[in-house]
C-alpha cells in the first residue's frame, strides 16, 4: 500500500485553498487540491478536486465549493451560535444531576437547578403550575413565570369528576362542621373518627377484603405497607414500573430486590424459582400495579397470584389509578379479572377517583393489617387523614358503588374513546388499554418539552412526563380524562395536541415524531 | 435503453450491501461509483458485533475475519474508571428479531477493517450476485419525468456519456450525498456540535481488544486493523480544533498523553506511523427525508452522526437490509412503493432511532463527564451483566431507554460494590472540572 508520511494533513490543505480561492488564486488551488489525500477525496465528493482550475466563478460555482469546503474547515456550530439556555433546557435529563459532586450538600445543588432555571425561562419546565380556580374539565392555571391559560383539563386526577359533585362537597360541609379541619393526631392515637371506620369497612367491600388500613397519603400506604412487611433477609420482586413509592420501599427495605420485565409473569415465575432453589427460609414480596399509570396497561393478575401461592410468595397491587374508575362497579381491573377478596395485599390511593389525600392497605388478615399499622412507619408516625378527607372519600365510595358511579363511568369511557381514536386518526400512537389515562407516546424529549411549551397558550391542559418517570427517549403526554370531559372537547384537545406536535417538528426541524419502538 | 430494477448510487458500505442484497433477490442492479476499487475513505472502519453479524448473515465474514483481527471483549476506560465487556448475544438476537424479524447470523465479534479491505470484499460480492459494477463513473444529474426519479446521467472513467433507467434509485452516497443535493432535500434534527478527529495508522505493538480512553473532553482509541496495525484515533470538541491544527502530529501525541500517559507511552516509544496523520471535523449530524418519488437514501446520506460510536458502518449495513428487504416487496408486487416505504420508514424513524440519535450527538458535545456520570460507570463496575447492556446500549443494540430508566439506575447505584473512593478523578472533582474546560492546545 502507498505511504504518505509526509504528506500535509488536509485541513491545512483545505485551509490553503480557501485561502488562495479569496484571491482568485486558481491555480494554487488545484495544485494542492492534488495533495489532498484518497480518504477525503473519496468522501467529499461534492468538491470538484479535480476542476478547480476550470472554476471561473459563473453561476456562484466558486462561492458553493468556498461554502463547501469551509464546512469541512470550520466548526458549523461556531458559525451559526444558538440560545445557551434552549440548548441546555431541551438536550438535559434529570438523571444527569442525580449524582452531584461534593461534599456540601448545600452548594452541590446548584447545577440542577441552573438546568431548571434555564428550563423556566425556555418555559420548557412542566412542573410547579398552580391551579387560579377548582380544576374542572376546563382549568385556568398559572405557570411559575407567572403566566396564565385556560384550556380544557387533561391535568387533573379527578377521573369521575368528583371535585364538582354537590354530594361530595356537602359531605365535606358536613364534616368540617361536624369535626373541624384537624385529624389531631396518628390514627394509633387518636386521629380517627367514627367515619374511619365507615370509611375502612366500605373500602372492604369494594375490594372483598375485610381488613382495611387508612393511610395519610396514598405515597405513604405503599411505601408503609413495604417497609412495614419487608425485613432484610426477605425479597422482593417488582414490576420495572410499579409505582415510585413500592420502588422506594422496596429498596429501603431490602437490598435483595429484582425489577421484572413489565408485565412479565413468566418473568416473576423465573425469578420465584431461582430464589426459592437457594432461600427456603425468608418471605418474597411480589409487587405490580393494578393500571399501570405512564404506561396504561395491567397485569395477568389471575396468573400472578398463582404462580406466587405456587412459590410460597405474597402478591401486593397497587390499584390507585383503576380503583373506583374501571370494572364492574368501580372494582378496577381486580373486578374485571374476577379477583375480588382473591389478591393477598391490595393498595391504592383516594387522589385519583375519590377526591382526596390519603391511601390504603387491604387484606384477608386481621394480623397483617395489625401489623403494617405498628411497623410501617408512615402510618404510626403520621396524623390520620382529616375528617374532611375521610368523610370525602367515603361519600366517593358510596357514589361509586351506587348506579350513578356506573352512569359516571360511562361517560368516563365515552369520552376516553373519543380522545383516542382522534388522536390515534391522525397517526398518534395511544399506548396500553382504555382506561383514564391515555399516554401519548413522544420518545424524544426535545420534541415533548417544546410541544408542551406550546399547548400551554393553545387551550390543552397535557401533563408532559419524562425520566424518571419515564425512561429516556420515551417522553410522553399523560392525559388524564374525566366523566365530566364531553366528547367534542376530547375531539378538539387531540387536534390541537397534533397541531402542537406538527408545529414542534417544524420549530426543532426534526424528522421524529410520535412513533412506536 | 437497459431498463434496471434499481440504480445505485455510491458502491460502499451502504451502496454495495444493498445492490448485493437486491441482486441475490433476484432484481436487476447497477450500481456506480465516482472511485475504483481498492480505495480509502474516511471513516472509522470499526464494526460493532451487529455489523459484523449483518456479514455473517451475508456470508461476507469468513472472508473479512481470514486478513481482519477480531476480538469479543472491548475496554472502556473512562477517567481512569475501566470497564470491560461484550455486547450480549441474547441482546443481539432480539435486536435482528426486532428490526428484521429473524435473527440467524449473529455472531459477538467485532473488527476494524480499512475501508481498502472491505469495501473490495463487498463490491465483489455485489458483482458475484449477480449486480452489475462500474466504477469511475460520476452522476452527474438524475433523470426525472412527471416528478419522479427514472434514472441517472453522468460520465465514465474516459468521460464517454453514461445514462441508464431504472425504476428506483437508491442514494448511498455518503453524508455529502450527490442525489440529497441534485434533490436539493433539506435537512433535519442537525446537531453542529460534534467532534475534531485525528488517526493515523501505527505498527510495533500488539494491545489485544479495542480500547476507548476518555478523559475530560478529549478521547482516544487504539484499534487493531488490517495489514499487523492499529488505528490509533484522537477527538475532541470541535470548538478546540482551530487550536490542535497548529500543530497535527505534536497535538496528536500531546491528546494521547494526556487521555491516557500508559497508551502514550507505547505509540511514542514502541509505534512507528505507517501512513500520514488524516482527520475532520465535518461530521455534525443530521438526517435527510428517506424517500420520494423513485428514490430512496440509505447509510449516511439519511442520517450521518459523529465518529464518536463508530457505528456509521453498522447502521449503513442495517438500512441496506431494511432497503432491499422492503425495496423487495415492492419490486415482487406483494407491497404498494407507499406500504414498502412506509415500513422502511418505520424502523428508521422509530423512538429508538431517535434516542440514539440525540445519545451520539449528545456525546459528541464532548462535554466532560459529569460527576453523576462518573459515579455510574464506577456503579457498573463488578455488575459484568449491566456493564455489557451498557456497551451495547453504547452500540445501538440494545435501546437507550431500556438501560436509562429509573428503576434500572437505582437497582445499578444500590447493587454498586465498589465506592468513588478507589478512583482518584473524584478526589478532587470540582478543580479536575475546571481543569477540563481548558483548551489544551491553545
Amino acid at each position: 500500500m502507498t505511504i504518505e508520511l509526509d504528506q500535509r494533513e488536509d485541513g491545512e490543505l483545505i485551509g490553503i485553498i480557501l485561502q488562495a480561492a479569496g484571491r482568485g488564486d486558481f491555480e494554487t488551488m488545484a495544485r494542492t487540491a492534488s495533495e489532498v489525500s484518497e480518504m477525503t477525496r473519496n468522501w467529499a465528493t461534492h468538491i470538484p478536486w479535480d476542476d478547480l482550475a476550470a472554476l471561473d466563478g459563473a453561476d456562484g460555482e466558486l462561492a458553493r465549493v468556498v461554502e463547501d469546503l469551509t464546512e469541512m474547515w470550520e466548526p458549523a456550530h461556531l458559525r451559526n451560535p444558538v440560545d445557551p439556555d434552549e440548548e441546555y433546557a431541551l438536550d438535559k435529563n434529570a438523571y444527569d444531576f442525580y449524582r452531584p459532586a461534593g461534599r456540601n450538600l448545600l452548594t452541590r445543588t446548584e447545577d440542577f437547578y441552573d438546568w431548571v432555571q434555564a428550563r423556566r425561562r425556555t418555559e420548557t419546565w412542566q412542573y410547579s403550575r398552580v391551579l387560579e380556580a377548582a380544576p374542572d374539565s376546563v382549568a385556568q392555571i398559572t405557570n411559575d413565570l407567572g403566566r396564565r391559560a385556560r384550556g380544557i383539563n387533561f391535568n387533573s386526577q379527578d377521573y369521575l369528576s368528583f371535585n364538582t359533585h354537590p354530594a361530595i362537597r356537602e359531605a365535606a360541609a358536613r364534616a368540617m362542621h361536624d369535626y373541624g379541619p384537624h385529624s389531631a393526631g396518628s390514627p394509633m392515637v387518636l386521629g380517627n373518627t367514627r367515619i374511619s371506620d365507615d370509611l375502612e369497612a366500605a373500602l372492604g367491600d369494594l375490594v372483598g377484603l375485610d381488613h382495611v388500613t387508612l393511610f395519610p397519603t396514598g405515597w405513604a400506604a405503599g411505601f408503609g405497607a413495604v417497609v412495614g412487611l419487608v425485613r432484610q433477609s426477605d425479597h422482593i420482586l417488582i414490576d420495572r414500573l410499579a409505582h415510585s413509592c413500592l420502588q422506594q420501599g422496596a429498596r429501603a427495605a431490602t437490598r435483595n430486590v429484582v425489577r421484572y420485565e413489565h408485565l412479565n409473569v413468566e418473568a416473576v415465575r423465573r425469578h420465584l424459582t431461582e430464589i426459592r432453589a437457594t432461600d427456603s427460609r425468608n418471605g418474597i414480596l411480589v409487587v405490580t400495579d393494578g393500571l399501570f399509570s405512564v404506561d396504561a396497561d395491567w397485569p395477568d393478575l389471575v396468573t400472578l397470584q398463582r404462580v406466587c401461592r405456587e412459590h410460597d410468595a405474597t402478591l401486593l397491587v397497587d390499584v390507585a389509578h383503576d380503583l373506583g374508575s374501571m370494572g364492574p362497579g368501580g372494582t378496577g381491573v381486580l373486578g374485571m379479572q374476577g379477583l375480588l377478596g382473591e389478591v393477598d395485599i391490595v393498595m391504592g390511593a383516594f387522589s385519583k377517583t375519590f377526591c382526596s389525600n390519603g391511601g390504603f392497605v387491604a387484606s384477608r388478615s386481621p394480623a397483617l393489617k395489625q401489623y403494617v399499622k405498628m411497623f410501617g412507619g408512615s402510618h404510626f408516625f403520621s396524623n390520620a387523614l382529616s375528617p374532611v378527607q375521610t368523610a370525602v372519600v367515603r361519600e366517593a365510595a358510596r357514589i361509586i358503588r351506587s348506579p350513578e358511579g356506573d352512569v359516571l363511568r360511562d361517560r368516563l369511557f365515552t369520552a376516553i374513546h373519543a380522545l383516542r381514536d382522534e388522536l390515534t386518526g391522525r397517526g398518534l400512537t395511544c399506548m396500553g388499554e382504555p382506561s383514564p389515562i391515555v399516554p401519548l407516546l413522544i420518545g424524544n424529549e426535545k420534541l415533548a418539552r417544546t410541544a408542551n411549551r406550546l399547548l400551554f397558550d393553545r387551550g390543552v391542559l397535557a401533563f408532559m412526563v419524562e425520566f424518571p418517570v419515564t425512561p429516556t427517549g420515551s417522553s410522553r403526554f399523560r392525559l388524564q380524562v374525566q366523566a365530566g370531559h364531553r366528547p367534542e372537547e376530547a375531539r378538539e384537545a387531540a387536534r390541537i395536541i397534533e397541531g402542537a406536535l406538527a408545529d414542534s417538528r417544524a420549530y426543532l426541524s426534526s424528522a421524529f415524531g410520535s412513533a412506536p419502538r | 435503453m437497459q431498463m434496471y430494477d434499481a440504480i445505485v448510487i455510491g458502491a460502499r458500505c451502504a451502496g454495495a450491501s444493498t445492490a448485493l442484497l437486491l441482486a441475490r433477490q433476484g432484481h436487476r442492479v447497477l450500481v456506480v461509483d465516482r472511485a475504483s476499487f481498492p480505495s480509502d475513505v474516511i471513516s472509522t472502519h470499526f464494526l460493532w458485533p451487529h455489523g459484523m453479524s449483518y456479514l455473517n448473515r451475508w456470508g461476507l465474514l469468513d472472508e473479512v475475519l481470514a486478513v481482519t483481527p477480531a476480538h469479543t471483549t472491548v475496554e472502556v476506560v473512562n477517567d481512569g474508571i475501566r470497564l470491560s465487556g461484550s455486547v450480549p448475544p441474547e441482546l443481539l438476537r432480539e435486536y435482528f428479531r426486532d428490526l428484521h424479524g429473524d435473527d440467524s447470523g449473529v455472531v459477538q465479534s467485532y473488527a476494524s477493517v480499512r475501508r481498502r479491505v472491505l469495501d473490495q470484499i463487498l463490491v465483489d460480492a455485489a458483482a458475484g450476485a449477480g449486480a452489475e459494477v462500474r466504477t469511475n463513473v460520476t452522476v452527474r444529474e438524475l433523470i426525472v419525468e412527471d416528478g419522479q426519479v427514472v434514472g441517472i446521467r453522468g460520465r465514465g472513467v474516459d468521460g464517454e456519456p453514461v445514462e441508464e433507467r431504472a425504476r428506483i434509485v437508491v442514494g448511498a452516497d455518503g453524508r455529502n450525498s450527490f442525489v440529497a443535493r441534485a434533490l436539493d432535500l433539506p435537512k433535519y434534527d442537525e446537531r453542529p456540535r460534534c467532534t475534531f478527529a485525528y488517526w493515523s495508522y501505527w505498527s510495533g505493538f500488539d494491545l489485544g481488544p479495542a480500547q476507548l480512553h476518555r478523559r475530560g473532553r478529549l478521547a482516544c482509541a487504539v484499534v487493531p486493523t488490517n495489514f499487523d496495525q492499529n488505528m490509533v484515533l484522537v477527538w475532541g470538541p470541535s470548538e478546540w480544533s482551530r487550536e490542535f491544527r497548529a500543530d497535527v502530529p505534536g497535538n496528536y501525541q500531546k491528546a494521547l498523553d494526556f487521555v491516557s500517559p500508559e497508551l502514550g507511552e507505547v505509540v511514542r516509544l514502541k509505534g512507528t506511523r505507517q501512513e500520514r496523520i488524516y482527520g475532520t471535523l465535518d461530521q455534525s449530524a443530521f438526517l435527510r427525508p428517506l424517500h420520494g418519488p423513485g428514490w430512496v437514501l440509505v447509510g449516511d446520506a439519511e442520517s450521518a452522526k459523529d465518529q464518536c460510536t463508530a457505528i456509521g458502518m453498522t447502521h449503513a449495513f442495517r438500512d441496506a437490509e431494511l432497503v432491499s428487504a422492503a425495496l423487495d416487496g415492492w419490486l415482487r408486487g406483494t407491497a404498494s412503493i407507499d406500504e414498502a416505504m412506509t415500513g422502511y420508514e418505520s424502523r428508521r424513524r422509530s423512538q429508538n432511532a431517535a434516542a440514539y440519535h440525540d445519545y451520539v450527538c449528545t456525546l459528541a458535545e464532548m462535554r466532560p463527564y459529569r460527576h453523576d456520570e462518573l459515579q455510574l460507570f464506577v456503579a457498573l463496575r463488578g455488575n459484568q451483566q449491566e456493564t455489557d447492556r451498557f456497551i451495547a446500549t453504547h452500540a445501538d443494540v440494545a435501546p437507550v431507554s431500556e438501560f436509562f430508566q429509573a428503576s434500572n439506575l437505582f437497582l445499578l447505584n444500590d447493587a454498586a460494590k465498589e465506592s468513588s473512593a478507589d478512583h482518584p478523578v473524584f478526589a478532587d472533582f470540582a478543580e479536575t472540572s475546571r481543569m477540563y474546560q481548558q483548551n489544551l492546545f491553545a
